[in-house]
């Protein structure tokens, strides 16, 4: 089983067993995958680099339909359905490429065994974390706080019988991962 | 002789068009973030102190938002990009209509 994250003179460090590793690179790649925008076949990769989208100004661009991504790319303006989609032509193609660099960087890291991040990194890494957890948390209906003591409660690997314990055990995982993360970035600063 | 250098009078000038109509960036309650990451971004983002960082995530919390930074449109734009790219349910507004 996982340690948890410390804060040592090296940089920020966590123990992690494979099936564990294996698990987040897992998660990690499917939030690329959903993120990932359609590119073009014949799109200048300088669009990438930079960070905008060679269709910011088409005629119709698409708002995300599924859930979970449009929490990862939320709307800008509250109740103001054209301010939204004003700011989101012009900033969600970055904000989708540094969530997948961001993604690909944990994803990298938990392949070292153990883990050892820079602030930084570990900045960076706690941001991945929390993307999975937003999708997750999607996908198991999470809304209010009674939810979350709901899902909180399931914690018996033995008995995960249906997609839905299953994921809650791995959304519990990562939370606890997360804040543990947390508290040893937090003495960094 | 010279005329007198005549003055022009000065334009009436009104206050709001001098300077830019303040922006609001206001961060959203949700169940998922931790406690410990929000008030992690605020110091991290924005140099906030330990404590008003604490304060300004437990009203995030208890109110279910919170006005976290005012400025020009242009930093609280950049501000809430920033924001969702650390996964926080921000959205900017007009600090008038807040």
């Amino acid at each position: 089983m996982a340690k948890a994250f410390k804060n040592t003179r090296r940089g920020i460090t966590c123990e992690l067993d494979k099936a564990e590793r294996d698990l987040l690179r897992g998660l990690f790649q499917d939030i690329v995958t959903l993120l990932e925008p359609e590119r073009d076949a014949d799109e200048d990769p300088l669009w990438a680099l930079v960070g905008m989208d060679p269709n910011a100004h088409a005629e119709h661009f698409p708002v995300p339909r599924d859930r979970a991504e449009l929490r990862l790319l939320p709307d800008a303006v509250k109740g103001d359905a054209d301010a939204s989609l004003e700011f989101r032509r012009l900033t969600e193609r970055g904000l989708r490429e540094r969530k997948i660099g961001g993604l690909r960087a944990a994803a990298l890291a938990v392949e070292t065994s153990p883990l050892l991040l820079s602030p930084a990194a570990a900045a960076q890494f706690a941001a991945a974390l929390n993307d999975v957890r937003l999708v997750l948390a999607e996908r198991l209906g999470l809304e209010t706080e009674a939810d979350a003591e709901r899902i909180h409660d399931i914690d018996d690997w033995g008995r995960a019988d249906t997609v839905e314990e299953y994921l809650a055990l791995v959304y519990n995982f990562v939370t606890w991962l997360q804040e543990s993360l947390m508290q040893a970035l937090l003495q960094t600063l | 002789m010279t005329a007198r250098t005549d003055v022009l009078p000065r334009p009436e000038t009104d206050g709001a068009t001098l300077t830019e109509t303040p922006y609001v960036l206001i961060v959203w309650n949700d169940p998922v973030n931790l406690m410990s990451y929000v008030s992690f971004v605020f110091r991290s983002h924005f140099g906030y102190s330990e404590a008003k960082a604490n304060a300004l995530m437990l009203e995030v919390h208890h109110q279910g938002r919170s006005v976290v930074s005012t400025g020009t449109r242009e930093k609280i734009e950049a501000d809430v990009a920033a924001m969702h790219g650390y996964g926080l349910w921000a959205t900017f507004q007009r600090a008038d209509q807040a």
